[in-house]
């Protein structure tokens, strides 16, 4: 109980003031960011409900044509975009679990717990995110081939299986975020290691796990530079199976703004997911009661 | 503990349901990771359901032997056969990865296509991770322009690709604006303007300028022009001993001199190519000439649209020239070399290199298609029904034979996309031009 | 930058780990003397206790090593042992040792320092605006909002889009005869600017598109840390009598220093490997970064080499010499540091 009497806890027991609220101005600010965020993605549905020869002409076309369903039909089935989603699925989603569940813990070691070599490690790992990527591929495709695992999913999913960046923001995010007396008391209630993590750490982190969930299925869904290298239109990725839609000497632009927004409307799904998780008030639940 | 331990267990009920839910997602896209694994372990070029030989083909963007039916035709001629076509958009993308898929000699499909412009490369560093083509049944030397023949055979006499198309090159040019600015407009007496010598199509060009519609200009770019008059001599940026020889070669100076002025008199449009800029300037009827091979006929006729409906024509180049093509060869550690080598002769035979040509212009690498109808008589209708069939053929016949390098991309890119850009879009002067290109190709080249 | 993470780490190696002994209810109600069976049980119990808090941080860490030593490892070798090689792409089995060759001549390189040069412009003018944009637009999305999902999933969005379909909006907009950002200041009197030409007008337009893609993906991060903080916090600085403004300056900027410290280092080091966005405003050859090299940056100089000239020993070491600068730029952070707060 002696855990609660800290000063900050006790605070927190009110709920959210009055003066969180928005005003006109903060709407304001936020529709402009919206509308110059999504102004590509929509232009882009726009681009792929005309045609090819259409975009080139000026202006730019600013409104939707009749071509929509057209060129997405085209883009279906050219790119094979059935068996490429469901990759993508499971390739992005398996990397997403894995990556939000490995650097939770770990973030939380880091961040909250002692051990040797504590600060050697978390060095180590800040600097395994410094070595530029463009360059592994190579060795890292005469390693998968060594495997026999081209043209297999788990040579796309393994290697990004973890991630450096997802454990240094966990142990940011906790090193914040997680009252170390509630450690603590879990401790004196002879909780392991692994319910303190499952009561204690899960509940506090979720923001940061939706947070890091969905910049990891981003990452993984749209990852291209690896994924052609590794797979072929025999067992693609979307990226990859996106590849093949720009066939002929005249590709045909609309089918590939087609197939560009298919690649992409899963992904809303999955924030409009991730983002009803980003939610106040964990902090109270977790301590208060 | 209180109140306190009771939230702590409800709230640790809905994490257990979260987490729960991520465990057996992990768990499901394990499993199904693991079955389209298992449903896809034979498909890296062996044998699919009920006995089925799967021959796949690996290809950049420019093909087409699917567009044109040619993967059903031969499947319906041989029952046991399935095509499966692997195509990555863009060369520069393609290549690299073709690369490191023949040095792990993994991931390879069983017939891989090449680039014109990297197949010297690949005769002179991996010849031997091909199979030789030249005596494979089915494949008939005689069948090839010599010199395409020859670019895809190594000194020893392995060839390890055979042709596809080819890319002969004519001017096309629009009536239109020809008309406005005082030049003829029917495509023999345009010919005729600049027949044999590529500084009467400056000249022509100066004409144009004198009363040029406004806005306009004669041709698009300096760099097409450079492509188009260094590609119509025979040596150009290696010698026929493999030495590089581009500062001192007739051909690049020539080619360099003319795009000079050409950009300096303000003949081009100063833009670059296959940019969306280039695109724009095709819409809008921006220039009036340009040269052409034969596949960039479907490209001018997308860019420019309807409105340029019946406004191009096509007249013969000043000198026959190629500019662009590719090959396609058998990787050695592929799993159906038989039936792969089988489907490239197939498909590099006169008759199927005429249905591409029918499809998308691709010019063929096989004489015999010549005097096939579908080539013969081939008109195209955008063109003002420009007899592209018989301007392409003649230009093809006398094609002369390019020496080509290994390096050869990385020298035309470096002079046209840095030398000749710095003086279009940066104000350099052509000596700033062209020094920046040599520094850019020595670092290129040095090893 | 390491010493302040050192810090932070030795600032949180709280007294709670293993200090706090398990209650055992047990022992309370049958002293254990009188049951040798409990006291064997309690001994043991104490000594998976003991295990758990020694071992665990380990067992948590490891999965991270592991992978990393099964997949990234490897490459990280090879490139460093290519890097002493001259070899090419074309032929991975001819090797000639080099020595430091691929490195010294980087000295040398106009092109190299050129990137150098523009990864740093580039890399600021980005970056700057970009965090601090996102701190502000988290602090907004904190409020309660109507509709504040829709506005999360929107911040990602860009983040989301594809590359094909944002380089071709990109190439539209800033256009020289026909771009929407030409013809909008052409009505402010502008002339018609070629973006891509210059050398400061090519880093501003590469600089835009950066901010774009990543400011969302920043938000979303500081928001999450933002949930962290405790309510009552801004409570009692209101009752205070402090503005809105004076409660982000002293209330959520320190609370969110562990995580703005961690975005400062994701952003430096992906500002030093920044490829994506001048890759796709170049157009066709996009890793030459504008004619003139105006914008290419150490990302696409070392694609350049390894890609497209397919010399693999010296993008190598472009690689590790990029890396060794991330390393250089941590320690002299780390020095200037230690050394500030000791002048102090």
């Amino acid at each position: 109980m002696a855990v609660f009497s800290s000063p900050r806890q006790v605070r927190s027991k009110s709920k959210a003031g009055k003066q969180m609220h928005a005003g006109p101005v903060t709407y304001a600010v936020l529709i402009v960011f919206t509308a110059v965020s999504l102004f590509p993605l929509i232009w882009t549905a726009i681009a792929a409900s005309r045609t090819s020869g259409r975009l080139s002409q000026t202006p730019p076309p600013l409104w939707f044509g009749a071509n929509l369903f057209k060129n997405l039909g085209t883009a279906w089935t050219d790119a094979n975009l059935s068996q490429a989603l469901l990759n993508s699925a499971v390739v992005a989603g398996s990397i997403t679990v894995g990556t939000v569940l490995f650097s939770t813990i770990a973030g939380f070691a880091f961040a909250k717990l002692r051990f040797r070599f504590k600060t050697v490690l978390l060095m180590l790992v800040i600097a395994t995110m410094m070595v530029p990527p463009q360059l592994s591929v190579v060795p890292m495709f005469l390693w998968i081939a060594k495997l026999d695992w081209t043209n297999h999913l788990q040579a796309v999913i393994l290697p990004t299986f973890v991630s450096a960046f997802g454990v240094f923001f966990m142990r940011q995010y906790l090193t914040q975020a997680l009252p170390t007396e509630l450690i603590e008391a879990a401790r004196v209630d002879g909780a392991s290691s692994m319910r303190i993590v499952w009561h204690v750490v899960f509940p506090v982190a979720r923001p940061a796990m939706a947070v890091l969930g969905m910049l990891t299925f981003v990452f993984a869904w749209n990852d291209f530079f690896w994924p052609i290298i590794a797979l072929t239109q025999e067992n693609p990725t979307v990226q990859v199976a996106l590849t093949s839609l720009a066939h002929g000497y005249v590709p045909d632009e609309s089918v590939v703004m087609a197939g560009a927004l298919l690649g992409t409307l899963p992904l809303l799904l999955v924030f409009v997911v991730f983002g009803k998780q980003i939610v106040g008030g964990i902090m109270q639940g977790a301590v208060k009661g | 503990m209180g109140t306190t331990t009771k939230s702590h267990r409800h709230r640790s009920r809905r994490t257990a349901a979260v987490a729960l839910a991520a465990v057996a997602a992990l768990g499901a896209s394990l499993l199904a990771g693991c079955s389209s694994d298992s449903g896809n372990t034979s498909s890296p070029g062996s044998s699919g359901g009920k006995g089925k030989t799967t021959i796949t083909v690996g290809t950049f963007g420019v093909f087409g032997y699917k567009q044109a039916g040619l993967y059903d035709e031969y499947e319906k001629a041989h029952p046991n056969i399935t095509i499966k076509e692997n195509v990555i958009e863009r060369n520069d993308t393609y290549y690299p990865q073709l690369l490191t898929h023949l040095a792990a000699g993994s991931g390879l499909s069983d017939i891989q296509a090449i680039e014109v412009g990297n197949i010297n490369e690949v005769v002179t560093t991996q010849a031997a991770k091909f199979e030789d083509l030249s005596k494979a049944s089915g494949v008939d030397k005689s069948n090839f322009l010599p010199w395409k023949w020859a670019q895809a055979t190594t000194a020893d006499n392995k060839t390890v690709a055979l042709g596809t198309d080819i890319g002969p090159m004519a001017i096309c040019y629009r009536t239109d604006l020809f008309k406005k600015a005082g030049l003829p407009t029917d495509r023999t007496k345009v010919g005729a303007l600049w027949a044999g010598d590529w500084s009467k199509y400056i000249a022509a060009g100066k004409t144009y300028k004198k009363s040029a519609p406004t806005g306009t200009t004669f041709m698009d770019s300096a760099a097409g022009l450079y492509q188009a008059v260094s590609n119509s001599y025979s040596e150009r940026y290696y010698d026929s001993s493999g030495n590089v020889v581009y500062k001192t070669s007739p051909s690049v100076k020539t080619a360099w001199n003319l795009a000079m002025e050409a950009s300096t008199s303000g003949l081009t449009g100063k833009l670059k190519l296959f940019d969306k800029a280039w695109d724009q300037a095709f819409a809008n009827g921006k220039f009036a000439s340009l040269p052409c091979p034969s596949w960039m006929l479907g490209y001018i006729q997308e860019k420019s649209g309807d409105s340029g409906k019946g406004k191009w024509d096509v007249a013969a180049a000043p000198k026959p020239a190629n500019w662009g093509g590719s090959f396609i060869g058998v990787p050695s550690a592929g799993k159906n070399k038989a039936e792969a080598v089988k489907l490239a002769a197939w498909l590099t035979a006169p008759e199927q290199q005429a249905k591409v040509f029918a499809k998308q212009a691709s010019f063929p690498s096989a004489p015999g298609a010549y005097d096939l109808p579908a080539v013969k008589d081939a008109k195209h209708a955008y063109f003002n029904n420009a007899p592209i069939g018989e301007i392409f053929a003649s230009a093809a016949k006398s094609i002369p034979t390019l020496v080509i390098g290994p390096k050869d991309q990385q020298i035309y890119t470096a002079i046209t996309d840095v030398g000749i850009l710095q003086v279009e879009q940066q104000g350099k002067t052509p000596a700033q031009g062209w020094a920046a290109a040599v520094k850019e190709i020595n670092n290129a080249l040095d090893q | 930058m390491v010493s302040e993470l050192s810090d932070i780490a030795g600032a949180t190696a709280s007294p709670a780990q293993g200090g706090a002994a398990p209650r055992d209810e047990a022992a309370q109600h049958r002293p254990a003397d009188h049951d040798p069976a409990a006291a064997l049980r309690r001994k043991w119990r104490s000594r998976l206790y003991r295990w758990d808090v020694k071992g665990s941080p380990y067992a948590f860490v490891s999965p991270f090593f592991l992978f990393f030593v099964a997949f990234g490892l490897f490459p990280l070798i090879y490139t460093g042992w290519s890097s002493f090689y001259r070899v090419e792409l074309t032929n991975l089995d001819a090797r000639e040792f080099v020595g430091f060759h691929n490195y010294t001549r980087l000295f040398q390189d106009e092109f190299f320092w050129n990137a150098l040069r523009n990864t740093f412009t580039i890399g600021v003018i980005s970056t700057v605006p970009q965090l601090l944009m996102a701190l502000g637009l988290a602090h907004l999305l904190n409020y309660r909002l109507r509709g504040s999902t829709f506005f999360r999933v929107a911040m990602l969005v860009p983040y989301a889009t594809s590359v094909a379909a944002a380089a071709l909006v990109f190439t539209l907009m800033f256009g020289t005869d026909y771009g929407m950002i030409n013809w909008a200041l052409g009505h402010l009197g502008f002339g018609h600017t070629d973006w891509r030409a210059g050398t400061w007008s090519s880093q501003i337009a590469v600089s835009s598109i950066v901010i774009w893609r990543w400011t969302g993906y920043n938000t979303l991060i500081y928001l999450a840390a933002m949930q962290a903080v405790p309510s009552d916090l801004y409570e009692s600085a209101a009752l205070d009598g402090a503005s809105r403004w004076q409660q982000f300056r002293h209330v959520t900027v320190p609370m969110l220093r562990p995580t703005i410290l961690f975005t400062i280092v994701v952003s430096t080091i992906g500002a030093t490997q920044l490829f994506g966005e001048p890759y796709l405003f170049g157009g066709t050859g996009g890793e030459k970064g504008g004619s003139a090299h105006q914008f290419q940056t150490l990302g696409l100089y070392l694609y350049e080499q390894g890609w497209t000239n397919y010399h693999l020993g010296r993008a190598s070491a472009i690689a590790w010499t990029m890396f060794l600068l991330l390393l250089l730029i941590a320690a002299v952070n780390g020095l200037a540091a230690r050394w500030l707060r000791k002048s102090q």
